[in-house]
């Protein structure tokens, strides 16, 4: 094949001009490119070097600033594959610290008085010891939560949360759900662009592409959840990071509260 | 010679069948980001229309088209039968149960993760293995095309494969380079967490692996455009190709250019460094010459034509081409639209520029100006080109094919260019709804509905080349199929062996990939940072 007097050049020639290209661009933008940025930031040519090639941490082009930051954050929760999975797993250790949360929360996790206290069954697991989490921090406060988390310890926290998320939910006699308005039924399926309201379902929903730590809100008592809703509208709960929560409740009416609440303690699925 | 009419048809069909579907889709969406009142929105109706509009848009019209086209081109220009008639059903099946398996998983909402799969968004798994099956059933394309062109070149020893071949050859290669990464993103990455194997996701891993993918895969869309320009245009113009030479190394930069050159995608993410971001926008602003190479030689081709026609002048040659014939007009107006588009690309490319459009609505209006226009107007023209030859029938109306053309040329610039000025504006893209009520936003209403109108005549323009391919249902029988591939006005004898294959061009894409990609691939495994927690979206913790 190759015996053609053409093709010897074409070989050499493609790869030399391809590979000079190449060299050009490695040369200027390796080398010249990040010599010249780094000496208008007081940086020595090593250094920009391994700046513009990944090696180093900063921009070869601007000294690298120290953090000064002094924000406390929200909550102080980290999630990790390891304790999603310790979150799926239920454990005798989590039924044996349950019996401190019956009083409130009932023996299977179906509150007492739905209206004052969740219900903490099929409950997810992420949501749970995300709260205790907080009550035990003091991002959330409560005079009744706090002093129960406190002396939890992380494996505690896993342990119980995993053992009431494994519980039924609660079920709903039919008789009790009334249709609910269109105008509810659109702030939980759409939300309102207008006034920055995202859908309630985009983090709550069934298929919810949100935050892991979302709660489930059906099967909650109504009272409870617009209880909740005007905390964070108040701006009394502040564990939301980002402040998502109290940023939605801030815009929504009274009435839009108890529609919500009225809505989610009477749904089945979302 | 009818094995390879039937599965062109299958494959055009099948492409035409999911790009109408997915035209509607598009349409509703525009619907939805303007400051009407659309129905059926909420926000998983929204991300799940994309995410079927870009799957269909983007794999199966192309990658059937692409595929089509190749068997037909196989069969005509070697004019030779297909090697492997029953492979290349076994691929048009494989790949068409995969389509209806990714489709059935999106529309049952279990895969709005957009066509780009955005990790560590984790859709159902049927989804990916759809999406893996229809590239499988383009691997077969891809062998057979190889193979067909090996097999010619055993009886034509020492002569030129003819230039639409050894295009479709290049793309089938570069193909087979492109889907690497991509293949190894999802057999790696997300399908083992959508199976729940993993519970973490290496995000960088997975975006430079996808943006290996990501450039290439457009010249996989484009390259059929390119063929028609090269080889059928100058036929159609009634003129000869100025240069047979410009064409083979056309398509063999193509292949070299369009693979280190991913990171371009990738120039706001904080996980690839500033010098090998540098280095790929580099070698892409290469992608220019075979653009220009292109611009010119089909110039030329067309003056040619042109002069032959009894144009005289500077300009007089423009004038005096055959613009009657859809696939002449399609050229015309493919190359504004290019030109519009390039002038778009080169802003994006740019490192810095890009800092500006990144993540708005200007990069969303380019891809649909060069893809949507550009590389879909020239399938258009290509299908009213092969439907005579393929159904053995005379289109019954030219007027109602240039129409359509027209239309889709309108649409698309009525719907783009509002667009990019959106994105210049600030509007982000990958949004369902706007804030109208605030009143910069508010500012944005009056072109986001221009947009519309742009795709309700994209719409229309869509409807009507489905309704012009069934017409040829009802033309007269024409069995004298004519010549649709164009001579060179030097036709070439002998060409060097680098021009007549790709041994060459692979070793040097080998060398170019493992330069531009070899660390920022490698600095994931050295550096090992932590992966992200894969976030499901069918189905709730």
């Amino acid at each position: 094949m190759s015996t053609d007097p053409l093709d010897r050049p074409w070989r050499l020639w493609a790869s030399v001009a391809i590979l000079s290209v190449f060299v050009f661009s490695v040369l200027f933008g390796f080398v010249l490119l990040p010599i010249i940025q780094g000496r208008g930031a007081g940086l020595d040519a090593f250094e920009s070097i391994c700046r513009a090639l990944g090696l180093r941490p900063g921009s070869p082009a601007a000294p690298q600033p120290a953090s000064e930051a002094k924000a406390q954050p929200t909550t102080r929760v980290a999630w990790s594959a390891e304790l999603m999975q310790a979150l799926d797993r239920p454990s005798a250790i989590g039924a044996q610290l349950a019996a401190a949360c019956t009083a409130c929360h009932g023996k299977d996790g179906r509150s007492v008085d739905p209206k004052l206290y969740p219900d903490l069954a099929g409950q997810s697991a992420v949501a749970l010891y995300k709260q205790l989490n907080d009550f035990k921090s003091g991002s959330r406060l409560s005079a009744v939560m706090a002093p129960l988390a406190q002396p939890l310890s992380e494996e505690q926290i896993v342990a119980v949360s995993a053992h009431f998320a494994a519980f039924p939910v609660r079920s709903l006699p039919p008789a009790q759900m009334p249709a609910p308005s269109e105008a509810i039924e659109r702030l939980v399926a759409r939300g309102d662009p207008t006034r920055a309201i995202a859908a309630c379902n985009a983090c709550h929903g069934e298929q919810s592409g949100g935050p892991p730590e979302a709660p489930r809100l059906t099967h909650q008592g109504a009272q409870y959840l617009s209880a909740q809703l005007r905390a964070f509208k108040s701006g009394e709960r502040r564990n939301d990071i980002y402040s998502r929560m109290r940023n939605v409740a801030a815009v929504l009416s009274d009435s839009e509260i108890e529609g919500l609440a009225g809505f989610y303690s009477t749904t089945f699925t979302y | 010679m009818t094995h390879a009419r039937r599965l062109a048809l299958a494959h055009f069909w099948i492409g035409f069948i999911a790009f109408a579907i997915a035209l509607v889709l598009g349409v509703w969406q525009m619907w939805v980001r303007s400051p009407l009142p659309a129905p059926f929105l909420t926000a998983s109706t929204y991300f799940s229309s994309v995410t079927a509009h870009g799957t269909a848009m983007a794999y199966v019209l192309t990658t059937f088209t692409v595929m089509g086209f190749g068997y037909y081109v196989a069969e005509t220009a070697l004019a030779r039968a297909l090697p492997a008639p029953r492979w290349a059903w076994t691929g048009f099946w494989l790949a068409l149960a995969g389509t209806l398996m990714a489709v059935v998983t999106i529309f049952s909402g279990r895969a709005a993760v957009l066509f780009t799969f955005y990790p560590p968004l984790i859709a159902s798994v049927f989804y990916y293995i759809g999406l893996v099956l229809v590239v499988a059933g383009s691997w077969i394309w891809c062998v057979l095309m190889i193979v067909a062109m090996g097999q010619w070149k055993g009886a034509n020893p020492g002569r030129p494969v003819p230039l639409a071949m050894f295009a479709t050859v290049a793309n089938a290669v570069m193909w087979l380079w492109t889907t690497v990464g991509v293949t190894l993103e999802l057999l790696f990455q997300v399908i083992p967490a959508a199976l729940g194997l993993k519970a973490q996701i290496d995000v960088g891993l997975s975006r430079t692996l996808f943006s290996w993918t990501l450039h290439a895969v457009v010249y996989f869309w484009l390259i059929p455009s390119y063929i028609a320009f090269y080889t059928m245009v100058p036929q159609a113009a009634g003129g000869r190709l100025y240069s047979d030479t410009m064409g083979r190394l056309t398509f063999v930069l193509f292949l070299i250019y369009s693979l280190p050159v991913g990171l371009h995608h990738l120039l706001m993410d904080p996980h690839q460094s500033n010098a090998f971001k540098f280095l790929q926008v580099a070698l892409t602003a290469l992608v220019s010459v075979p653009t220009l190479l292109t611009v010119f030689t089909i110039g030329a081709s067309l003056e040619i034509a042109g002069r032959l026609r009894g144009g005289r002048g500077l300009f007089g040659w423009i004038g005096a081409l055959p613009w009657e014939r859809p696939l002449v007009l399609a050229t015309g107006l493919a190359f504004l639209m290019l030109a519009f588009g390039g002038f778009g690309g080169l802003i994006n490319m740019s490192y810095g520029m890009n800092a500006m459009v990144h993540n708005t609505s200007w990069v969303t209006a380019h891809f649909h100006l060069i893809f949507g226009g550009t590389v879909v107007i020239m399938y258009f023209a290509i299908a009213y080109t092969l439907w005579p030859s393929l159904t053995g029938r005379a289109a019954p109306s030219l007027a109602a094919q240039r129409l359509q053309l027209w239309l889709w040329f309108i649409g698309m610039l009525v719907m783009t260019l509002p667009w990019h000025y959106l994105g210049l504006l600030g509007q982000w893209r990958r949004v369902a709804t706007f804030n109208y009520a605030d009143p910069i936003i508010a500012a944005w209403g009056p072109w986001v509905i221009v947009s519309l109108v742009g795709g309700l005549i994209l719409l229309v323009s869509g409807l009507l080349f489905v309704r012009n391919l069934l017409q040829f249902a009802i033309g007269r029988e024409s069995h004298v199929p004519a010549e649709v591939y164009a001579t060179a006005v030097h036709p070439p004898l002998r060409v060097p062996a680098a021009l007549n294959g790709f041994r060459l061009w692979n070793v040097l894409v080998l060398v170019l990939m493992l330069l531009a990609y070899g660390y920022p691939l490698a600095q994931f495994f050295i550096i090992d940072p932590p992966g992200a927690l894969v976030h499901r979206v069918d189905q709730r913790r």
